[in-house]
């Protein structure tokens, strides 16, 4: 299936493609009235008509095919609801009705037989059939993949011009190769003057249409891809690789016609232009054929999932991290040796494509440096990796995974790596190197999939068992996400109750609750709004401060901030133990409570604690102890204020682990 | 026919094709937000309404016979919030106390309802 995917595709995007380059070309080579020129302008548009036939058919093709895996049966392809269905109710559906249309019109406008003798009417009609071609491709672009990008539109029209100067320039490379065989021939003489103006005028097309290819297509892999790990890890990457590697040969080819083949052209017509324009034809139909190769990767990267959405497959057993170097002052500075190493060998490289004499040994020696830096820099980076380093975590960081993970954690784990993560456990005496501390930076400078695979796979050497299994995939999620949290709690231990401005690091594990009958809300349903003091409580000590926030409530509302109240003991009817006064009218949890007093005990460990929560999820002051009572009320609008006045807000915290 | 006037007539044909489309699809969502419109006048045209809602009482102010409750979703009326409601006469607030879970009965013409029966659940 996928086999006939990828052929029907590329059948409908090779043949479109084509269709447009042969009209832009013959656009482009202009109106002549010599036999040979009009022979081949005969001839190319016949293509033309035969080229839209049959890119119509793969389009059909397409269709059908599309329908049939959308329903998942095979007959449906071939069921008119089913096919209704596709068309008119999804997206793709609307453009292709739109694309094929403009075909079928470019096909009836190819039929009419018209009179072009004269210059105005030559031109609309040749302009007429490109401009319906470029418009039938460039429609394309908004039933991709930059459709389903945020800020489609902006992605939509990259896309557009990606696809239109692929047309453009791969396109039109046949049936200029074939302008320029006709025109190499004996009888061919009358046309070499239009073949070298064409292939002047292509050459300067080619050159903007690959400078907008590498533009728009960067501007592509970058919200497409977006990672190393995603290119080198997804099948998306992949084809895009192949696709740069494919390319590579292409642009050297059309170098070579640029500087070498197309000035030799310029000899005298019946002698010297001959054999230099056959061997023009013959480079530039190679080109040709790799270019048809490049269209088959990006018709199979239409539909293979974008790199940014597929979980990446690390191919190499090592990374490079500048983590490594934070605390170890002799790799650091073997790394900065390397990289003045490669600044230099990079100077001497733009020196040799500046300079023109003794360009080649320069090159040699850029290329000796740049290797050499490279030696010298890259080890100390290097760290350990695993096919799942870049893998995003299955479960997303919230209270009630870390809880789970908490139980499996403490059944599994805690004897070797000690209760609270120390790496003081029992089980670890016996062993022949020490379980290693889950608090320290070591183990936070690692991925999140790095771990996943320690826990899945043991670490024979050291002792530590695997786990995969013994543990589903999602329990493994839920203890990195608790060995996150420990990590986390370990390096808030200082954090105090009053706002480091501009310092916003604590992620806050998101927590679903509910008050009374209301549907559950999440903390998550703040981000952006409201700056939230999420309180745990526990009755009677935090009465009074119980009191004083709730007069201070109207204020604290003014502000922009919500406070959570969650009792400690979990009780179903907090709201009655609360009782008639004061009157407390903030949210007080009476479903959820248990998962989040749990998680977030870890962070303040105090029967009464108030977290600062800011805009962005990021948990900024960590107040402890009913004494709270007894401070200023002010201080507390004070934080809030400090936090509604921060300028450059954090960048919102990823739902998942690292 | 001349060449150009084909190719003109044709992009005539297309540009007045985009511009229904433009049309048609601008005359559709106008339609239905005016549909929508209607809808919501008539929920705030004077309409009397009925709802029962549960919800869990926060505080009860007798001086001016309020209860105030954090309540469900009221379909067409207000999504879940905790918010104040008069009570239709002084005695209703009797049968219950904060921290109860109740289901009320809600009536009258939107902004003007008020809370005409009030039953414990729990
Ligand atoms: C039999 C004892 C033992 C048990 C049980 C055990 N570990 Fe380990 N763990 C070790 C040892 C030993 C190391 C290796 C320390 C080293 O590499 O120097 C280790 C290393 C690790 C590391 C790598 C830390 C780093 O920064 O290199 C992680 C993460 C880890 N363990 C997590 C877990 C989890 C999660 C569990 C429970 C599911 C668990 N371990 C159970 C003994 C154990």
């Amino acid at each position: 299936m996928i086999a006939l995917e990828v052929l029907v595709r590329w059948a409908h995007l090779a043949l479109s493609v084509l269709l447009v380059g042969t009209a832009v070309s013959i656009l482009l080579a202009g109106r002549s009235d010599r036999p040979t020129a009009l022979g081949w302008e005969t001839r190319m548009l016949d293509a033309c008509r035969g080229l839209v036939v049959l890119a119509f058919a793969a389009g059909v093709a397409v269709l059908l095919l599309q329908t049939a895996l959308l329903e998942g049966r095979r007959a449906a392809a071939l069921d008119p609801g089913a096919l209704r269905r596709v068309l008119l109710e999804t997206r793709g559906g609307h453009v292709w009705l739109v694309r094929h249309g403009l075909l079928l019109l470019l096909a009836a406008f190819l039929a009419v037989p018209l009179d072009v003798r004269r210059r105005v009417d030559w031109r609309a009609a040749r302009g007429e059939t490109a401009l319906l071609g470029l418009a039938a491709l460039g429609a394309g672009a908004a039933a991709g993949h930059a459709a389903a990008l945020p800020g489609a539109l902006a992605a939509i029209a990259t896309d557009t011009v990606h696809v239109l100067a692929a047309g453009a320039w791969v396109g039109g490379l046949l049936p200029l190769a074939l302008l320029l065989r006709r025109a190499g021939r004996a009888e061919g003489a009358d046309a070499r003057p239009l073949a070298v103006l064409a292939a002047r005028r292509f050459s300067r097309l080619a050159l903007a249409c690959v400078l907008a290819l590498v533009a728009s297509g960067s501007v592509i892999a970058w919200a497409q891809v977006g990672s190393v790990a995603g290119l080198v890890g997804t099948a998306y990457g992949r084809l895009l690789l192949g696709k740069l590697a494919l390319l590579a040969p292409i642009l050297a080819l059309a170098a070579l016609n640029r500087r070498r083949h197309l000035p030799a052209l310029g000899g005298e017509a019946l002698r010297v232009g001959r054999p230099a324009m056959r061997r023009l034809a013959r480079f530039v139909a190679g080109e040709a054929a790799l270019a048809l190769a490049v269209l088959g990767l990006a018709a199979t990267m239409g539909f293979t999932p974008p790199a940014a959405h597929a979980e990446p497959d690390w191919p190499f057993a090592f990374r490079l991290s500048l983590e490594t170097l934070a605390d170890a002052p002799a790799r650091a500075a073997r790394a900065l040796v390397g990289s003045q190493v490669l600044v230099l060998g990079a100077v001497a490289a733009l020196a040799a494509l500046v300079v023109r004499r003794a360009r080649w040994p320069l090159l040699g020696g850029a290329l000796v440096v740049l290797g050499a830096g490279a030696a010298i820099a890259l080890p100390p980076l290097a760290i350990d990796a695993y096919p799942t380093t870049y893998v995003r975590p299955a479960v997303p960081y919230q209270a009630a995974s870390i809880v789970a993970g908490a139980a499996r954690y403490r059944e599994h784990c805690a004897v070797c790596h000690g209760p609270t993560g120390a790496g003081d456990g029992p089980g670890g005496l016996r062993l022949a190197r020490p379980p290693a501390d889950l608090r320290a930076p070591h183990t936070g400078q690692h991925t999140a999939g790095d771990l996943f695979w320690w826990i899945t796979r043991g670490i024979p050497r050291a002792g530590m068992p695997a786990f995969g299994a013994t543990l589903a995939a999602e329990e493994r999620w839920d203890v990195i996400n608790y060995v996150r949290a420990l990590s986390a709690a370990h390096a808030a231990r200082n954090m105090g109750p009053t706002v480091e401005p501009d310092r916003a690091w604590l992620v806050a594990p998101d927590f679903a609750y509910a008050v009374g009958p209301t549907p559950a809300r999440t903390l998550k349903d703040y981000r952006g709004r409201r700056v939230v003091l999420l309180t745990l409580y526990a009755l009677p000590g935090s009465r009074p401060r119980l009191a004083q926030l709730a007069d201070l409530y109207g204020s604290l509302t003014a502000l922009g901030a919500e406070v959570v109240a969650v009792p400690t003991d979990a009780a179903p009817d907090a709201l009655r133990r609360l009782g008639a006064a004061p009157r407390i009218l903030f949210p007080v949890v009476t479903e959820g409570a248990a998962d989040i007093v749990a998680a977030y005990r870890m962070l303040a460990a105090a029967p009464h604690a108030e977290l600062l929560i800011d805009r962005q999820g990021y948990v900024r002051a960590i107040g402890r102890g009913a004494g709270l009572a007894a401070a200023e009320p002010n201080a507390l609008l004070a934080e809030i204020q400090e936090l509604n006045a921060e300028k450059v807000p954090a960048p919102a915290p990823e739902e998942h682990v690292h | 026919m001349r060449a150009w006037k084909a190719a003109a007539l044709l992009n005539l044909a297309l540009l007045l094709g985009v511009g229904w489309g433009y049309v048609f699809w601008g005359a559709r969502t106008a339609r239905l937000e005016q549909e929508l419109r209607a809808a919501r006048g008539a929920a705030a045209a004077g309409v009397e309404r009925l709802w029962q809602v549960a919800g869990v009482v926060r505080a009860i102010v007798p001086e001016i016979n309020v209860l105030v409750i954090t309540h469900e979703d009221i379909p067409g009326y207000m999504p879940a919030m905790t918010m104040g409601f008069r009570a239709s006469a002084p005695k209703i607030h009797e049968a219950v106390a904060v921290g109860d879970a109740v289901r009320f009965t809600l009536q009258g013409v939107p902004p003007n309802v008020v809370i005409t029966a009030i039953e414990k659940t729990r």
